[in-house]
Parts: structure tokens; C-alpha cells; sequence
């Protein structure tokens, strides 16, 4: 037998030397290692399920904290593609849109807007070209429903990502718009009063002159009634007294004019049949115009006294009849345009705790479909240009404002029941 | 084994038999693996069956990363260097195949790509705090019993010294042994490492800390060697092959339970300053080693030359000095160097050498005390 054997060398020749034993010498129980076992998966898995744990639930808190810092958001919020996909949204997005569980994917325009493209005044590519926060307006349909919307969109750059996105905010701000218009309306309305007024008082004076002559006229008839035959006379007696009479009609419409005018709202007691007589007043030549509708009214006699401002619950009065008028003349509804009866009701409940005041049509009545929005600001059914909606919302208004209720009962083809209920004595009535 | 000790015996799971490297890749698969390292060496290489398993992994779709840069006595730089590889490759069970070298060097490996810092940080025992890679290993020598042991051999070049780090994570999750391998040795090697399967069944039968769970292995290993060893260097006979095999593995989980003893200090500290064959200095040192523990562990000297010798009805004193005998006569027919001053230059190095191999954990089981001057006069003997 044979071997081949390498050449045994020293790994450092000539450089061997004694060294010191090592620091940790080992003893006998070391090499049994009784309690040392072949450390394995599971511990190490152990270990890592432990720090995944840890780190999920760290994670876990910082995702609550920031959900709870984007639910206090009250704006619509949402993060785009550069193409307007929806990539995420806040929670007021499922209240704005409860039909849409998963709205990532869908475009934006297509949600908002029913549309194929971008609406031309989004704000997201000017604030992506321009890198800056871009602010713009406009009104969505949504749910049937017009709602304003002020919108903030921001550029989010980031050069990890492959492509831009942009962060849209959209806060509905309808309400404000509908207080806007309101305060507009009622300055408008205010300035209209203080107009009226100054015309009443200008009117006052001729009127008193064209009265008092018509009266001085009459005193001299008895002295020229000689020189006349009767038929002159007659005609003349006749003649002054409807100048005298008119000039009396024109005096308590002018009155009407002055206290609806009146700028300051204060309860006072009122009486709910004196406010229909008034208002009828005002709106005598406009209802005779409208020579095929009649006017019904049942006044409940010895009426209970309410309180509350007569020129806004005249308001409230003049309002539904416009409404009412407004009915019978809606051609949509069949019979024939412009004819009908408006009747105007009052009444009081047995123990006169509460007065009502009902005006009812017998116009086209209101589709169920509309019945829930009657009252909301802007809700209107007229043509572009013959309403703006404002009317029944600021009845509602001045109703709930006077503790009282107003309620609509109305069968399509038929006609519609205005209820406006107020009680007697607000002060008893909660809220 | 003293008393005081309670004792403690863990080997990996072994998969035995002609052929079952080819359960690889299942086994493999099933600790999880993807990106298999596979650790190497140039012989083994040589032999063809770095290719062979790669096949295996590649045909069951297991991507592969090859290391094969080992010495003989595996450096610290060598498993750091495969450490790169693991890590770089993104490699996350490891296989090691051939002899103690690449075993070793994969064993530094999965310490240091579980542990971190540097393999010299783990000398010593149970350093391990975190877990290892899975491991699994298929060896090629049948000598190193490394494929059954909680022991890795690391040397330190810059201190010269071979690190002994102890682990029970040292032991492989799987270990594969194939005796169809062993075919492909070179004669040189068979002895070699038959030697040193020897060498550890005789010094774990003796330790302090044998037990009778040792005690079954490391003589069921001297009977198979004194058996097979003729016949698997002279014929490459498949079944002697296949006996000595299994000698070696019964050898490793002899003495990786119950330890080594003097010997095995002084090779360690041998090889750390000469770049020695491991398994080259048992033969020469192996019989003196006896000697000098013989009147510690007669009862077991005896039992270890009854095998030796075959039945022998004389005296305990007689059966073991007689044994001791009988095996410098085998390894002198085995044309092996039995002299120390045949392989050192210079007898100047013994001082060092014990005074260095007095501190290897392999000195706290020898079955007595040693100074290294006890060291010195058995290399003196052996010169």
C-alpha cells in the first residue's frame, strides 16, 4: 500500500508561540449542555409572530389615529390619479354617497357629474401643472338634489410613485348660500319695505287732499241741487261718494303697505283673520287678474288671539297664495289652465290652544316624489326665471319660528292643502 | 462518566442507506428551502458529486449556490467568505458535502448568518443565542462524524489556533449519509478518516462523560472498523465501505454526546499551526494517547483490546496493553506515518503545541488530568 501524502507546512512559519488560554474556558457541564437545545424555527418563528405583533399593533394605532384625525375632516375628501380615478376617500364620501361601497376605480366626473370627461372647471389639473392649491366652485346634482361645493385641490408629488396624484377637498357649502341668498332676500325685502313706506306716506297726502275735496264737493251739492236737475245730482252724489270710498280703500291699503314695511319684527298679538284680510288687500288686483280662479274664504268667527309678527305671517299668506295661484295656473296638470278654487280657512282647535290657517287648491297637486323637499331652500318646480324656491322654505322658516307647524296635504290632480298651525300662546311650546 | 452529571444524548435525524442522497431535495423543500448554499470542496468536486447533487436540486426545481473555497482545516476567512455568498445570494438552507472541512465551514457559516459578528466570537461552548439555518449535511469520508456532532473546527489564522465552538445548534437538522459516496475515495483518505472515526470512538468510550448511550455507538465503531478496514482500503469493497460508514456515524454520535480527550487536543493544536490531514496524526499519536490514559481507564482499555485482539483470556492490564500494540501494528501495515518527527520539522514545536492544546475544550473529557508538560512526554514518545 501506497499513500500519497501532501507536504505539511506551518500556516505562519517561524512565528509559533504560546498563547493564553481563551477567555471563556469551558467546562464539562458546557459540552453535556443540558439546558441548551438546538435552537429551531418555532422559537425564532415565536420570536418574529411577537415583533410582527408589537409592530402590527403600533401600526394599528397610528392607522386609528390618523382615521380618527381624517373622520373630525367634515369636507369631502379624496385622492386622485392624474386621470381623476378615485385612489381613496374619506368617510364623508359613503355619507354623500351611500351607494358606492367601493369607489376606488370610478372617475370623479362620473360620480359627480354623470359624465365621460373631466369637467372643464376642475381645479385638480390646474393645481398638478401649476404645483400650487387650486380653489374653485360649482354645483353637483347629487341624489336629485343641487348642492354648492367649494373645492381645494392639492398637488401630491412624491418621485417614488409612478405617477402624480392630486388631494381634492369638497366642502358642501349649500347652506351657506341658501343663508346668503336669504340675507340678500331680506335686505331686499327690508329696503322694499322702507321704499313702501315713503311711497305710503307720499300717497297719504294727495289721497287726504283728493278725499277732503271729494267731501267739500259733496257738502256743496246741497247748495247747487236747485240749479241741477236730479239725474245730475244723482250721478254726482255717486261719482264723490266712490271717490270718497276709494280714497278710503287706498288709505287702508297704504296702511297695509306701512305695517308690512315695518322693519323690526315683535310679537304681538294678532289676530289670524285681520292678517288674511290685509293680505287679501295687497293682493286684490293680482287675484281679480285671474278672472277664472275664485277665492273662497271661511273665517272662523271669534277667532283666539295669537301672537307673532302680522307682517311675516303675512308673508307666510302671501306666499301660499302665490303658490296656490301658481297651481291653477300649471299647465301640466290637465284640466283646464288657470281655472279653480282657492280657499282660504281658518279655524281654532276646541280647547284654543292652537289657531290654523289653511289654503287650499284645486290645482295639480304635488307628485310624492316632491313632498319631501317642498321645504328645502331652492326646491322649485317653476321655469328658469319664475321662482327661485326661496317662498316655502321661508314660510317654513317663519312658522318654526313662531313655535308653529306647517304641513302640506296634497293628492296629485287634485289639489293641495296648506296647513300653517300656530299656537296661542307660544310661550307654553317647547323649542 | 462521573455521577455528578446528568447526561444528554442528541443526534440529528439520519437518513441511512445506498442512494438516499437522492432524498435531497424533498428533504430540503421540507425546511423550507428555495436558494440551497451547497458547500464544498475541490475533491469532492473532483469526484463528480458536487454535480450530482446539484442535479438532484436543479431536476426538483431548487436553486443552488455553489462555495467550495475550504482548505483541509477550514479558516475563519473561508467561513466568512461563504458567509458573503449565503447572504449575498439570498441563500436560506444550507448542505453541506464532503468530509469535516466543508461541514465545518458550512456549520461557521449558519452561525454567523444567524448570530452575526465573527466566527472567533463563538469559541468555546453554547455562545449560540439565536438559531442557525436549517442544515443539512451529506458526508463523503465517513471519518469527521461532523454530520452527527455539535462541535465546529474553525481555525483562527491570525492566532494560529484551531477554535473548537460547541453548540447543540451545531447539530444538522438532517443528516444524509449515502456510504455509495465513500467509492470515490482515494486510499489515502479512506484510511485517514477510518483512523479518525477510530481515534473518536476509542476517546468518547473512554471520556468522563461517556454513558451507556455512548458507550453501544463507540464500540459498536471499533468492531466495524477492525472488521472493514482491510477489505474496504484493499478491494473498495461496497459493503466493507458501507460498515465503515456506519462505523462513522455510530463514532460521531458517540463522541459528540460524551466528548474526545487528549488526543484530539493535540491534533486540534497541531493542525491549527501545521496545515496537518486531521486524520494523519491519530495513527501516530493515537497508541500513546492510550498508553498514558491506560491506568484511568483499564476496565475500558481492556474492553476496547478484547476487540482488537479477539477473544483473549488474560488479564485486564494484559488485554489492553496487547490491544494498544495490536493497533500500532495495523497502522503500521497501513504505510501511514506512526512517528510525530516524521511530519513536524522540529521537535522545538511540541512546547507551544501542548501548551496550547492543554486549553481545547477535547482536554476537560480526557479520562485524567493533563498538564501540557503530560502532553510534551507523549509526544515525545510518539517522536
Amino acid at each position: 500500500m501506497t499513500t500519497r501524502r501532501k507536504p505539511i507546512v506551518p500556516i505562519k512559519p517561524g512565528e509559533l508561540q504560546v498563547h493564553s488560554p481563551p477567555a471563556r474556558p469551558a467546562h464539562l457541564e458546557d459540552i453535556i449542555g443540558i439546558e441548551h437545545t438546538k435552537l429551531g424555527f418555532f422559537e425564532q418563528l415565536r420570536q418574529k409572530i411577537e415583533e410582527l405583533e408589537t409592530k402590527n399593533q403600533e401600526t394599528e394605532d397610528r392607522r386609528r389615529e390618523t382615521a380618527a384625525i381624517l373622520d373630525g375632516i367634515s369636507d369631502l375628501m379624496m385622492v386622485l390619479t392624474e386621470d381623476l380615478k378615485i385612489i381613496s376617500v374619506n368617510h364623508v364620501f359613503h355619507e354623500t354617497f351611500p351607494g358606492i361601497e367601493n369607489p376606488e376605480g370610478h372617475y370623479c366626473y362620473d360620480l359627480f357629474r354623470h359624465e365621460s370627461t373631466p369637467c372643464p372647471e376642475c381645479p385638480a389639473f390646474r393645481s398638478l401643472s401649476t404645483n400650487t392649491v387650486c380653489k374653485e366652485t360649482a354645483i353637483f346634482r347629487i341624489d336629485g338634489t343641487n348642492r354648492h361645493y367649494e373645492m381645494i385641490a392639492s398637488p401630491l408629488k412624491n418621485p417614488e410613485w409612478p405617477k402624480h396624484r392630486v388631494l381634492i377637498f369638497k366642502r358642501d357649502v349649500t347652506m351657506e348660500k341658501i343663508y346668503q341668498a336669504k340675507y340678500y332676500q331680506a335686505e331686499k325685502m327690508a329696503t322694499l319695505g322702507v321704499l313702501a313706506t315713503g311711497v305710503a306716506h307720499e300717497v297719504n297726502n294727495p289721497l287726504a287732499a283728493i278725499s277732503g275735496y271729494a267731501q267739500g264737493l259733496q257738502r256743496k251739492l246741497a247748495h247747487i241741487q236747485q240749479q241741477a236737475d236730479n239725474t245730475t245730482l244723482e250721478d254726482f252724489r255717486e261719482y264723490t261718494q266712490t271717490i270718497v270710498n276709494e280714497c278710503n280703500r287706498c288709505r287702508d291699503i297704504v296702511h297695509s303697505l306701512l305695517t308690512f314695511g315695518h322693519p323690526i319684527c315683535t310679537f304681538s298679538p294678532m289676530c289670524i283673520n285681520d292678517i288674511v284680510t290685509e293680505t287679501l288687500k295687497l293682493l286684490h288686483h293680482h287675484l281679480k287678474s285671474q278672472r277664472r280662479i275664485t277665492l273662497e274664504t271661511e273665517l272662523a268667527e271669534n277667532l283666539p288671539i295669537s301672537y307673532g309678527d302680522a307682517p311675516q305671517m303675512m308673508q307666510v299668506l302671501l306666499n301660499l297664495l302665490t303658490n296656490a295661484v301658481d297651481a291653477l295656473n300649471n299647465g301640466d296638470c290637465g284640466g283646464r289652465q288657470g281655472e279653480g278654487t282657492i280657499t282660504i280657512r281658518t279655524s281654532a282647535t276646541p280647547a284654543e290652544d292652537w289657531v290654523r290657517l289653511e289654503v287650499s287648491d284645486t290645482g295639480c297637486g304635488i307628485p310624492m316624489k316632491n313632498k319631501d323637499k317642498l321645504f328645502e331652500p331652492f326646491f322649485t318646480t317653476k321655469p328658469v326665471g319664475k321662482g327661485i324656491g326661496v317662498g316655502l322654505s321661508t314660510c317654513y322658516n317663519i312658522v318654526r319660528g313662531h313655535k308653529g307647524e306647517i304641513t302640506v296635504d296634497s293628492q296629485v290632480g287634485k289639489g293641495s292643502k296648506f296647513i300653517v298651525t300656530l299656537p296661542t300662546n307660544p310661550d307654553e311650546i317647547n323649542g | 462518566m462521573s455521577s455528578s452529571f446528568a447526561t444528554k444524548f442528541a443526534i440529528p435525524e439520519i437518513i441511512f442507506g445506498n442512494g438516499s442522497i437522492n432524498h435531497l431535495a424533498s428533504c430540503a423543500r421540507g425546511l423550507g428551502a428555495r436558494r440551497i448554499l451547497l458547500v464544498s470542496d475541490q475533491g469532492v468536486e473532483d469526484a463528480g458529486w458536487v454535480q450530482v447533487v446539484m442535479d438532484i436540486l436543479d431536476q426538483n426545481s431548487l436553486e443552488c449556490v455553489y462555495f467550495n473555497e475550504i482548505d483541509s482545516n477550514p479558516r475563519d476567512s473561508q467561513v466568512h467568505a461563504g458567509l458573503e455568498i449565503y447572504l449575498a445570494e439570498g441563500a436560506d438552507v444550507i448542505v453541506a458535502l464532503g468530509g469535516g472541512s466543508p461541514m465545518d465551514t458550512a456549520k461557521g457559516i449558519g452561525i454567523i448568518a444567524g448570530n452575526g459578528g465573527n466566527i472567533s466570537d463563538y469559541e468555546g461552548a453554547n455562545r449560540i443565542k439565536r438559531p442557525l439555518p436549517p442544515m443539512i449535511f451529506a458526508p463523503t469520508t465517513a471519518g469527521s462524524g461532523s454530520d452527527m456532532t455539535q462541535y465546529s473546527i474553525i481555525t483562527d489564522v491570525s492566532r494560529q489556533v484551531k477554535m473548537t465552538v460547541i453548540s447543540r445548534s451545531l447539530v444538522p437538522n438532517i443528516s444524509i449519509i449515502d456510504p455509495t459516496m465513500l467509492r470515490t475515495k482515494t486510499e489515502e483518505l479512506i484510511i485517514a478518516s477510518a483512523v479518525d472515526a477510530l481515534a473518536h470512538a476509542v476517546e468518547s468510550y473512554v471520556s468522563r462523560l461517556s454513558s451507556p448511550f455512548t458507550d453501544h455507538h463507540a464500540l459498536q465503531a471499533i468492531r466495524l472498523f477492525v472488521e472493514n478496514l482491510e477489505r474496504a482500503v484493499e478491494y473498495r469493497d461496497p459493503k466493507a465501505l458501507e460498515q465503515l460508514s456506519i462505523a462513522s456515524t455510530a463514532a460521531g454520535m458517540s463522541f459528540s454526546n460524551a466528548g474526545l480527550g487528549a488526543l484530539h487536543s493535540l491534533a486540534h493544536s497541531l493542525g491549527g499551526m501545521f496545515d496537518v490531514l486531521h486524520g494523519l496524526v491519530h495513527p501516530i499519536l493515537l497508541p500513546a494517547v492510550m498508553r498514558f490514559n491506560m491506568p484511568h481507564s483499564l476496565e475500558k482499555m481492556a474492553v476496547i483490546g478484547r476487540i482488537l485482539l479477539g477473544p483473549c483470556p488474560h488479564s485486564d492490564e494484559y488485554a489492553a496493553e496487547e490491544g494498544i500494540h495490536q493497533l500500532e501494528t495495523l497502522f503500521k501495515s497501513l504505510n501511514v506515518p506512526t512517528r510525530l518527527g516524521e511530519i513536524l520539522p522540529d521537535p522545538e514545536v511540541l512546547e507551544p503545541i501542548c501548551k496550547m492544546a492543554v486549553y481545547d475544550a477535547c482536554t476537560l473529557t480526557n479520562p485524567c488530568d493533563v498538564t501540557w508538560e503530560d502532553l510534551q512526554s507523549i509526544c515525545k514518545e510518539a517522536w
